[in-house]
């Protein structure tokens, strides 16, 4: 399956997030700013430039039904944009953060938002009526390291994060007034707020997206050390499988379906994982075209250099040197390492 | 299987040199056989991650280069050779890499190409990354 429509926006994007309807993308170029492009006949046009934060934009989300933005910034700022008449209007969140921002992601409900620090900290943010304001409640404990990933459970109370001390955590964000006891999703023990259901401690190294499947019956994160863990019956006693694969770590994972998970970083191409009928998850096949080279072996140009200096002068026969520069495209749409990945199927 | 944390302690360690002695006399009677393949991987058998004692690492790494270094045919063993060893092999070959000595490293290097080959980058990045359970 190749790339549908390649595009490019800009050198470098930091994060992106899609509009509701799919009709426009708003990305980070890699600056303070937010950039909205809309596909209007075949091409893509910049319609709106959303600038208020100071440093660079590390997260968006496109909440779905509110058509609300928020954005989070490695200022300690987030804002809440609403599109009023044809302006995006935003609405500062005071995060309490004295460390960098550096995801966020809008609850299944869109009554919350999460945003995970490099202060060891999880903010979730929930809108005051009665003051008017976005009020942040921290989760202070328990992280060791900055956290990098949050996803939300479909359930909009359990909300999973991934840190760089390599373990991945689920949390309760039960807040009352905003959140409904109900008896049927999981044991009401458990939800006060910041109160942690399980730590999964299964990656020696940083971990960094998460994702919960569609169902919320499986917990997806991937390890810097060229791993990804699927966890099953997310409580005291998870099952989890740890999957090796071959090639460069995973940044974040999409879970496409309860048994089909994509997975995207350093590799250029996305890599498909799927589940078999005993639930087992395995390696299937790259997305998209991959140049295979007559000696078996698949790096991209600048590693065969690498390498054949290592091995003492052998050379590396069909990986092509024509680029000046030696670039890491294996054939594939991305030559650099992806970072997130988005579902935006209708 | 989550990691539990559980380092073994100075009186254990006793216990797992002992394991290692007998590993060891088992390796050179294979060796003796000339089968190599198995030599190694009983080597690798047991590697004892789990354990800050330096003594025995150093005691399990002895008998993983000596089963190492017996090694002619390196396609061979790499075939025969379960996909769950790759990680702990590479693990081992750069602990070789870093002694620095001639025959050692020469042994280790032709090992790692072919291991690369097969295991594929992410064998390295799990050899590096995993700072936690070192050899």
């Amino acid at each position: 399956m190749a790339a549908i429509a390649v595009h490019k926006f800009a050198q470098c994007i930091t994060c992106h997030a899609w509009s509701p309807d799919l009709s426009m993308v708003a990305f980070c170029p890699n600056s303070n700013e937010v950039h909205i492009y809309k596909l209007l006949q075949d091409k893509w046009e910049k319609v709106h430039v959303l600038q208020k934060h100071d440093q660079i934009v590390s997260g968006i989300d496109w909440s779905a039904r509110s058509n609300r933005i928020v954005t989070a910034s490695h200022d300690r700022n987030s804002y809440v944009w609403n599109l009023e008449g044809s302006e995006w209007v935003p609405t500062l969140v005071i995060l309490r953060l004295n460390r960098a921002a550096l995801c966020v992601q809008w609850s299944p409900k869109e009554n919350k938002f999460a945003v995970g620090s490099g202060a060891k900290t999880v903010c979730v943010c929930y809108y005051e009526q009665e003051n008017n304001w976005w009020v942040s409640k921290l989760i202070r404990k328990r992280h060791d390291s900055s956290v990098t990933g949050v996803a939300w459970h479909p359930n909009n109370i359990f909300l999973a994060t991934t840190s760089t001390d390599g373990k991945c955590r689920v949390f309760s964000t039960f807040i009352k007034g905003v959140d409904t006891k109900d008896s049927r999703t999981g044991p009401t023990s458990d939800s006060k707020f910041g109160e942690q259901i399980v730590q999964l401690d299964l990656s020696f190294s940083w971990a960094f997206g998460v994702k919960w499947s569609p169902s919320g019956n499986t917990l997806a994160y991937v390890g810097h050390n060229s791993m990804i863990y699927f966890v099953d019956d997310v409580g005291p006693s998870p099952l989890a499988q740890n999957v090796a694969f071959r090639d460069l770590p995973l940044r974040d994972v999409l879970f496409v379906s309860e048994r089909m998970a994509i997975g995207v970083g350093f590799d250029c191409s996305p890599m498909v994982f799927a589940a078999d009928d005993r639930g087992i998850w395995s390696f299937i096949r790259f997305l998209g075209e991959r140049k295979v080279t007559s000696s078996g072996s698949t790096y991209g140009s600048q590693f065969s250099e690498a390498f054949g200096k290592l091995y003492g002068g052998q050379t590396k026969h069909g990986v092509s040197h024509d680029a000046v520069e030696p670039s890491r495209s294996r054939g594939g749409i991305h030559e650099n390492c992806i970072k997130y990945l988005l579902y935006s199927a209708a | 299987m989550a990691a539990t944390g559980g380092f073994v302690e100075a009186d254990n360690a006793e216990a797992i040199i002992t394991r290692i002695e007998h590993k060891s006399r088992k390796i050179e009677s294979l060796l003796k056989q000339l089968k190599p393949v198995e030599a190694l991987k009983t080597a690798l058998e047991g590697s004892p991650p789990m354990t800050r004692d330096e003594r025995c690492k150093s005691a399990n790494w002895i008998v993983v280069h000596r089963a190492l270094m017996a090694i002619k045919d390196v396609d061979g063993m790499l075939s025969s050779l379960d996909p769950e060893y790759h990680d702990i092999l590479m693990k081992y070959l750069y602990r070789g890499l870093s002694t620095g000595d001639r025959p050692t490293c020469d042994q280790c290097l032709r090992i790692h190409e072919k291991l690369t080959e097969k295991a594929g980058l992410g064998c390295i990045l799990r050899s590096l990354a995993d700072t936690v359970n070192t050899v």
